[in-house]
């Protein structure tokens, strides 16, 4: 009578892993991806060396017209831009004089692919703070409840880091870390002894660094230090959904991936109040099918998982499908990065590293912490490194042999950091869609309407001020930074990380999601991409996306086993 | 299963390696410029179509300039490691008509401050030549923002060849585990990537 047990709209970091779980407890998925299909050996550049580079690794004017907004991204070079959205295809819509960076990737695995794979827990900390602050709603869990998830997503990914007992930054289920460099070393102890509140750690990331039986049965190995990461990696040594949950998933033979095909409406049948059927574009053809499914799991993505179901709106469901609340689209969220800033650790000319570390060292936030906020809630992470770069005589004044063998040393300890910080659930950051705009395939252009408000702005500056002391208390030479009083702002969307437009809480009149990811109007509907986030924390946010997903995946799985849906 | 999948990707990577490294070569084949067609409609878009926009003349002053800066030494000058193909294709594929003028004009700019036929003379001459503009351009006492991105480009395509990278610099494609911190004299150069 149904075409598949469940539906999962999206194959990215959170759709890969309600695939995997689904699909192990025995349940027939489908995942539909609006993407094409990727094929680690035809489509993975991580074998190009430099000399194979074209255009000496230039962006080209083709690149900037193709990808204007995407071509902006750190990760964006001549053997990644196959990743990454054509602009002229996928408009969105921003109000006059305000800004949103969309960044994103259509393919199987979407951005999962691409990611910078830094993965830090959310604290009891970070689930407490909008009830004691009284900001948005309450999270519907608190840290037991989602730990024992941690746990199993960690186990599975893998994580390289060390314990270090924070409360304000749980440890995770780790593999060895990587190492601090001889400068980070004395970075740590300069920092940590003039500002006893503060910690610099070795970034924890999703690379494995001593594999586990089950990682390398799905193909997966060591991490290889090459740091050509968002090029896609064969030795599979990052967590992705194509090197880890698709496989995962794939091999119960309980999974039927769909690609190129673009989801743009769920149907609701309001006399079971049920999710009946998902509506569904063929990208290459334009041709229209319509899936069916026990139940249905958003996972395309905050922005695009929101434009489905405000574009699902119906009779009974006026303002968007299981929007009863009014919350869908609103309370959209990001991190700032922010506070960046550089210079020279003077010394160690003796001393050097071997190969490239994917990674770097962490400082977890110790505002409104280990130490107080001036007039401002929450508080923001830094993730730097200091490194010997080489190419130093590029801008050097010389020629011949001499100048030559300048270029053979590398050169000083170079430091450099940004801090990422908290942005607040706020109403008036949404997500809307254009009464009458419509992209190339039908659907309804998406309006985004966001932007830094006090809170964030003060957030800023502080950063900006704690970095600077920070360098000082280090002995960093030549800083260069941000004026804190006119720090740089930066605008929504560009930390990547778009979150809480379907957020969840305790009370269906103002979230659209219960604890488990579950919408409250609509049972057979869940969310599990970044869209369910009730706040933000200032940690990156993918881990917690990924343990929520196998939790609701878990919950969904029962809920169908015992005929409730 | 495990084993083979791991064998499968090894063997991957080094086929792929080995395409690479053809590619390379051909890459560095000089690529000459078809004189005996006739040139009609935009001369400079004619050139670039065929991926040598810089003339003989051009394309010889460019090389003596990389060549001083970057000479043969115990490892490969700027013109075995391919830099003036590499610019050139750059100037030529992926430019535009704005960036081409802008290289055009500024070759002609340095090869007028230096006078005479900067490519006719002995390496000893270019060198001393050379050596006295890019210290007036680096100390400022003559403004000359081309030449600084010329040697920018010049050098930095260096680092990138494959003799730059792998014998000049030290390359390792697979490092294995990272090491945060050894004594510098077991690496001995700077790191290519």
């Amino acid at each position: 009578m149904y075409d598949f047990d469940a539906i999962i709209v999206g194959s990215g970091m959170s759709g890969g892993w309600v695939a995997k779980e689904l699909a192990e407890r025995g349940l027939k998925v489908a995942v539909i991806e609006r993407g094409r299909d990727i094929d680690p050996v035809e489509d993975y550049k991580d074998h190009v060396d430099p000399w194979d580079t074209p255009n000496l690794g230039r962006k080209t004017p083709e690149d900037i017209k193709k990808h204007p907004i995407q071509s902006e991204v750190y990760a964006y070079n001549q053997n990644t831009k196959q990743y990454w959205v054509d602009d002229n295809e996928h408009p969105y819509i921003t109000p006059e004089g305000q800004d949103y960076k969309w960044r994103r990737g259509y393919h199987k695995g979407g951005r999962s692919l691409m990611w910078g794979r830094q993965t830090y827990r959310l604290s009891e900390i970070d689930f407490e703070a909008n009830k004691k602050e009284n900001i948005g709603v309450d999270w519907p869990v608190r840290y037991k409840d989602i730990a024992p998830w941690y746990d199993h997503v960690e186990r599975f990914a893998g994580i390289s880091g060390s314990s270090e007992g924070l409360e304000i930054l749980p440890d995770s289920v780790f593999q060895p870390a990587h190492e601090l460099t001889c400068a980070e070393d004395v970075f740590k102890e300069k920092v940590e002894s003039s500002f006893p509140g503060r910690k610099v750690i070795p970034g924890r990331v999703a690379h494995l660094t001593q594999p586990t039986e089950e990682q390398m049965e799905l193909g997966r190995g060591k991490c290889q230090s090459r740091a050509l990461c968002e090029r896609g990696c064969i030795f599979g040594a990052y967590f992705s959904s194509v090197s880890a949950t698709l496989p995962a998933a794939e091999r119960t033979g309980n999974m039927t991936m769909i690609t190129n095909v673009a989801v743009h409406k769920l149907e609701y049948d309001h006399e079971k109040n049920r999710i009946s059927g998902v509506q569904t574009v063929d990208v290459k053809t334009k041709a229209t099918k319509t899936y069916t499914a026990r139940m249905v799991f958003l996972n395309a993505g905050t922005i695009p998982s929101t434009m489905i179901l405000l574009n699902s709106a119906n009779a009974h469901f006026p303002n968007g499908l299981a929007n009863s609340s009014g919350q869908l689209g609103k309370n959209l969220m990001d991190h700032v990065g922010c506070a960046s800033a550089g210079g020279t650790m003077p010394g160690m000319m003796d001393k050097y590293h071997v190969g490239r570390r994917p990674n770097g060292f962490y400082i977890p936030r110790f505002r409104n912490h280990t130490e107080e906020g001036q007039d401002f809630v929450r508080g923001y992470g830094y993730q730097g490194r200091i490194y010997r770069y080489g190419n130093q005589n590029v801008n050097s004044p010389g020629v011949g042999e001499e100048y030559k063998m300048t270029g053979r040393k590398p050169g000083p300890w170079s430091y450099s950091i940004i801090a990422f910080a908290e942005i607040l659930p706020d109403e008036r950051n949404r997500i809307t869609l254009h009464s009458s705009k419509k992209d190339k395939w039908g659907l309804p252009v998406p309006i985004i309407d966001a932007k830094m408000r006090e809170n964030e702005i003060k957030l800023i500056k502080q950063a900006t001020k704690d970095g600077i002391e920070m360098m000082k208390a280090a002995g960093i030479v030549n800083p260069r930074h941000d004026n804190p009083e006119n720090p740089h702002i930066p605008a929504h969307g560009n930390g990547i990380h778009e979150m809480g437009t379907a957020r969840m809480g305790r009370d269906p009149n103002t979230s659209v999601l219960n604890g488990f990811n579950q919408s409250w109007d609509i049972p057979n509907l869940f969310i599990s991409d970044g869209s369910f986030m009730t706040s933000g924390g200032c940690q990156n946010p993918s881990l917690t996306y990924m343990a929520f997903s196998a939790r609701a995946a878990d919950h969904a799985a029962k809920l169908l086993k015992d005929g409730v849906i | 299963m495990m084993s083979n999948l791991n064998e499968g990707r090894r063997d991957t990577i080094k086929a792929l390696l080995a395409i690479s490294a053809t590619g390379a070569l051909t890459a560095c084949k000089p690529k000459t410029r078809d004189d005996s067609k006739s040139v009609s409609g935009n001369r400079d878009l004619v050139y670039a179509a065929k991926g040598q926009f810089f003339n003989a003349k051009e394309f010889a002053f460019l090389s003596a300039v990389a060549q001083t800066i970057m000479p043969k030494t115990d490892t490969a000058g700027a013109i075995e490691a391919g830099v003036p193909e590499t610019i050139q294709s750059l100037v030529s594929e992926w430019g535009d008509d704005s960036f081409r003028a802008y290289w055009r004009a500024g070759l002609r700019g340095v090869s007028n401050e230096l006078e005479g036929s900067f490519a006719a003379l002995s390496p000893a001459e270019r060198q001393a030549k050379l050596a006295d503009y890019d210290s007036k351009v680096f100390n400022d006492s003559i403004e000359d923002k081309f030449y600084k991105d010329m040697k920018h480009t010049i050098v930095s395509a260096y680092y990138m060849s494959e003799p730059g990278a792998t014998e000049e610099l030290h390359y390792d494609p697979v490092p294995g585990d990272f090491r945060g911190c050894v004594p510098f004299s077991e690496i001995g150069k700077a790191w290519a990537t």
